[in-house]
C-alpha cells in the first residue's frame, strides 16, 4: 500500500472541498424541513426591512413630520392607520423592525458569548472552577431573570446618564442589551458545558495535549469548532427570547421613545389608550410582527436542532 | 435516604436565597444616591437625628463588609426592606403586602385553569398524535408560545371590553361603586377578573400543553406501555393507569421550573388591565424610579420562585423514588 503524499495546496483544496460538501449537505437536509424554510423566509423579509427601512417607508416620522391625522383607521393613504400623533403606523412598524432586531441581535451576541466562554471553561477546566461556575449558573437559572433585568435597567441607565450615542445606537438601548445579556446566558452555558465535557474525553483532545497544545489552544482550536453547531442552534432560540424580553421591557416603559422598537410602540399605544378607544390598528402591526419573528425563530431553531444534532436523526 | 434528600434540597434552596440577598445588597449599593437617603425615601424634611438613626440601624458608618452586609441581612430577615419613595416613606413591606392579594388571586386561578386544561389538551394530543386535535392544538400552542402575555391581553381588551362591551376595561372594582351586598361586590370583582384571568390562562395553556404533549409522546415509546398493550388492556386503561402517571411527573416539574417566566408575564399582563397587583406596582415603581420598592419586589418574587422550585423537587422525590439518590 502506498501512501499518497499531498502538497500543502492539495491539502487545502481537499479541506475546502470537504467543507463545501458539508455545507451542501446541511442545506439539502435543512431545506427538507418545511417549517424551517418558512421560518427562514419570514426572517429574510424582516431582515430586509431592518436593513433599509428608509428605502421602504422613508425616514422615521416624528410629531413634526407626521403625515396623517390623529388615530386614523386604515385607509388607502395609510394602509395601517395612524397613531395618536398622526404618524403612519407602517412607517413606525418598519422602523421598529430595525430597532427590535438590532437590540435582539446585540443581546444574542452578548448572551451567547458569555454562555460559551463560561460553558467551555467550566467543562474543560473542571474541578473547583467548574463547581463554582455551575453554582452561579444554576442560581441564574432559578432566578426570575426578567425581574432582575427590570431592576438592573434603570440602575445601569441612571449610572451611565442615559443620553448620548455609541456607534449610532442610543445608550438607553445599549443598556437594555447589557441587561438582557447579563441575565440570560445561563442555559447556553449549561448546554455548552455538557457538550464540552463529552468532548474532553475524546481521543483527539488527548492527542492535542500529548503533542504539546496548551489549554487555551485546545479550547480554541479543538473544543470550539466542535460545539459550533450547538452554538448556532442555541443562538437562534436565544434570539427569540431576546426579542421577547426587549419587547416586554420596552412595553413596561424602559424603551426609548426616540428610537421606538415594537415594544415601545405598544407602550405608546397603551399610554394613548388605544385598546380602550378600539384603535386595533395601533396594536396589530407591531404585535403581529413580534409574533411572526418569534415564531420564525422558534421554527428555525427547532429545524436546526433536528438537522445539526446527530442524535436526533431518524426520529420524528 | 429520604431524609438526606430532603435535607440537601432544603440546604440548596437556603443557599440560593442567601445568594439572592447578597445580589440584592449589591444592587442596593449600585443605586444612585447615598444609601441613608435611599432608605428614608426622598423626604426632604429628614431631621439630623433620623439620618443618624438610619445610619446606625443599617451600620452605614461602618465598613461595607462585613458590618453593612450583616446589618442588611438582619434587617431583611426581620422584614425591614426600607421605605418607598413614592408612598410618603411607607415601609416597602407594607406596600408589597397591600398588592400581593390581587396577584395571588389572578395567578392562582390562572395556574389552576391552565394546569387542568393545558395538561388535558397536551395529554390528548400526545395520545392521538397526528390527529386533528393534535394538529390544530399544536399550531395554536406554537403561536401562543410566541406571544407575550400583554399582546393576548390587548387583543382580549379590544374585542371583549371595547368592542363588545361585555367586560370592564381596567381595575379590580368599579371606581366609586357602593354595593348592596357582598355578593354584588364579588360579582363586580369577577367581571373585572374575567379578562386578565383569560389572558394569563390562555398564555399558560399554550406552554403547558406543549410540555405535556412531549412528555406523553416520550412515555408512549417506553417498554412498559408496550407491555400494557400486549397484555390486551384497553386504550383508555393504558393511558390512565400506565402512560399518564409517568408522563405527569416531568410535566409538573417543568411547570414549577417555569414559574419564574410566569412571574415575568404576570407583570406585563397586570399592566394591560391595570390589575392592582405586584405587576402594576412594578410599573409604578419603575416610572417613579422607586428603587426600594423595585428591590422589594425582586426579593419577594425570587424567593417565591425558589420556594416553588423546592416544593416541586420535594414532591418529585416523594412521587418518584428513583430521584432520591
Amino acid at each position: 500500500m502506498t501512501t499518497q503524499v499531498l502538497t500543502a495546496g492539495q491539502l487545502r483544496r481537499q479541506r475546502l472541498a470537504l467543507r463545501a460538501q458539508g455545507w451542501r449537505d446541511f442545506v439539502r437536509r435543512f431545506s427538507r424541513r418545511r417549517e424551517g424554510v418558512i421560518g427562514v423566509a419570514i426572517l429574510a423579509l424582516f431582515t430586509l426591512l431592518a436593513l433599509a427601512p428608509v428605502f421602504f417607508v422613508g425616514p422615521l416620522e416624528t410629531a413634526v413630520t407626521a403625515s396623517g391625522g390623529r388615530l386614523e383607521p386604515p385607509s388607502p393613504t395609510h394602509i395601517f392607520g395612524t397613531d395618536e400623533l398622526g404618524r403612519d403606523m407602517l412607517n413606525l412598524t418598519v422602523h421598529g423592525t430595525r430597532i427590535s432586531l438590532m437590540i435582539g441581535f446585540l443581546a444574542t451576541v452578548v448572551t451567547v458569548s458569555v454562555g460559551v466562554v463560561l460553558g467551555v471553561i467550566s467543562g474543560f477546566v473542571g474541578g473547583r472552577t467548574d463547581t463554582i461556575l455551575m453554582r452561579i449558573t444554576d442560581f441564574f437559572l432559578v432566578l426570575p431573570t426578567f425581574v432582575l433585568a427590570l431592576v438592573l435597567t434603570p440602575i445601569i441607565r441612571d449610572a451611565l446618564g442615559g443620553g448620548g450615542e455609541i456607534f449610532g445606537i442610543r445608550v438607553s438601548l445599549l443598556v437594555i442589551v447589557v441587561a438582557i445579556g447579563i441575565t440570560s446566558w445561563a442555559s447556553t452555558a449549561r448546554i455548552i458545558r455538557s457538550q464540552t465535557l463529552s468532548l474532553r474525553g475524546r481521543a483527539f483532545v488527548d492527542r492535542a495535549r500529548v503533542i504539546g497544545a496548551g489549554p487555551v489552544h485546545t479550547m480554541m482550536r479543538h473544543i470550539l469548532p466542535n460545539v459550533i453547531n450547538l452554538i448556532v442552534a442555541n443562538a437562534v432560540l436565544v434570539f427569540a427570547g431576546a426579542v421577547l424580553t426587549e419587547t416586554a421591557l420596552s412595553y413596561l416603559g424602559l424603551g426609548d421613545p426616540f428610537q421606538p422598537s415594537w415594544g415601545q410602540i405598544l407602550n405608546a399605544a397603551d399610554q394613548a389608550g388605544a385598546p380602550g378607544l378600539g384603535a386595533w390598528w395601533y396594536l396589530v402591526p407591531p404585535g403581529a410582527s413580534i409574533v411572526l419573528v418569534v415564531l420564525a425563530f422558534t421554527l428555525v431553531g427547532g429545524a436546526l436542532d433536528d438537522v445539526l444534532s446527530p442524535k436526533r436523526t431518524g426520529r420524528k | 435516604m429520604a431524609n438526606r434528600y430532603i435535607l440537601r434540597q432544603v440546604a440548596q434552596a437556603a443557599l440560593t436565597i442567601m445568594m439572592i440577598v447578597l445580589l440584592n445588597f449589591i444592587l442596593f449599593r449600585m443605586m444612585p444616591g447615598s444609601p441613608e437617603r435611599i432608605l428614608l425615601g426622598r423626604n426632604p424634611n429628614v431631621t439630623a437625628e433620623a439620618l443618624q438613626q438610619t445610619k446606625e440601624r443599617w451600620g452605614l458608618d461602618k465598613p461595607l463588609l462585613p458590618d453593612q452586609f450583616v446589618a442588611y441581612v438582619v434587617a431583611t430577615a426581620q422584614g425591614d426592606l426600607g421605605y418607598s419613595y413614592v408612598y410618603r416613606g411607607k415601609p416597602v413591606a407594607d406596600v408589597l403586602a397591600e398588592r400581593i392579594g390581587p396577584t395571588l388571586l389572578l395567578f392562582g386561578l390562572a395556574e389552576l385553569i391552565a394546569i387542568v386544561a393545558g395538561l388535558s389538551i397536551g395529554a390528548y394530543s400526545g395520545w392521538r398524535r397526528g390527529g386533528a386535535v393534535d394538529y390544530v392544538g399544536n399550531g395554536i400552542s406554537l403561536i401562543l408560545y410566541s406571544m407575550p402575555y400583554f399582546l393576548i391581553g390587548m387583543g382580549l381588551l379590544v374585542i371583549f371590553a371595547t368592542g363588545l362591551g361585555w367586560f370592564p376595561t381596567y381595575g379590580m372594582v368599579t371606581p366609586g361603586a357602593t354595593y348592596a351586598s357582598t355578593w354584588d361586590h364579588v360579582v363586580d370583582i369577577l367581571a373585572h377578573l374575567a379578562l386578565p384571568l383569560a389572558c394569563v390562562a390562555i398564555g399558560l395553556i399554550g406552554q403547558y400543553s406543549i410540555l405535556m404533549r412531549a412528555s406523553v409522546v416520550e412515555t408512549m415509546n417506553d417498554d412498559y406501555v408496550t407491555t400494557a398493550r400486549a397484555k390486551g388492556l384497553t386504550d383508555g386503561r393504558v393511558l390512565r393507569h400506565h402512560a399518564l402517571p409517568n408522563a405527569l411527573l416531568p410535566a409538573v416539574t417543568l411547570i414549577a421550573v417555569n414559574i419564574g417566566y410566569v412571574v415575568a408575564g404576570a407583570i406585563t399582563a397586570e399592566k394591560v388591565f391595570n390589575w392592582p397587583g405586584l405587576g402594576t406596582l412594578t410599573v409604578e415603581a419603575l416610572e417613579a424610579r422607586d428603587f426600594p420598592v423595585l428591590q422589594g419586589i425582586f426579593l419577594l418574587l425570587s424567593i417565591s420562585v425558589v420556594v416553588a422550585n423546592l416544593i416541586a423537587d420535594l414532591l418529585y422525590g416523594r412521587l418518584d423514588p428513583r430521584v432520591r439518590t
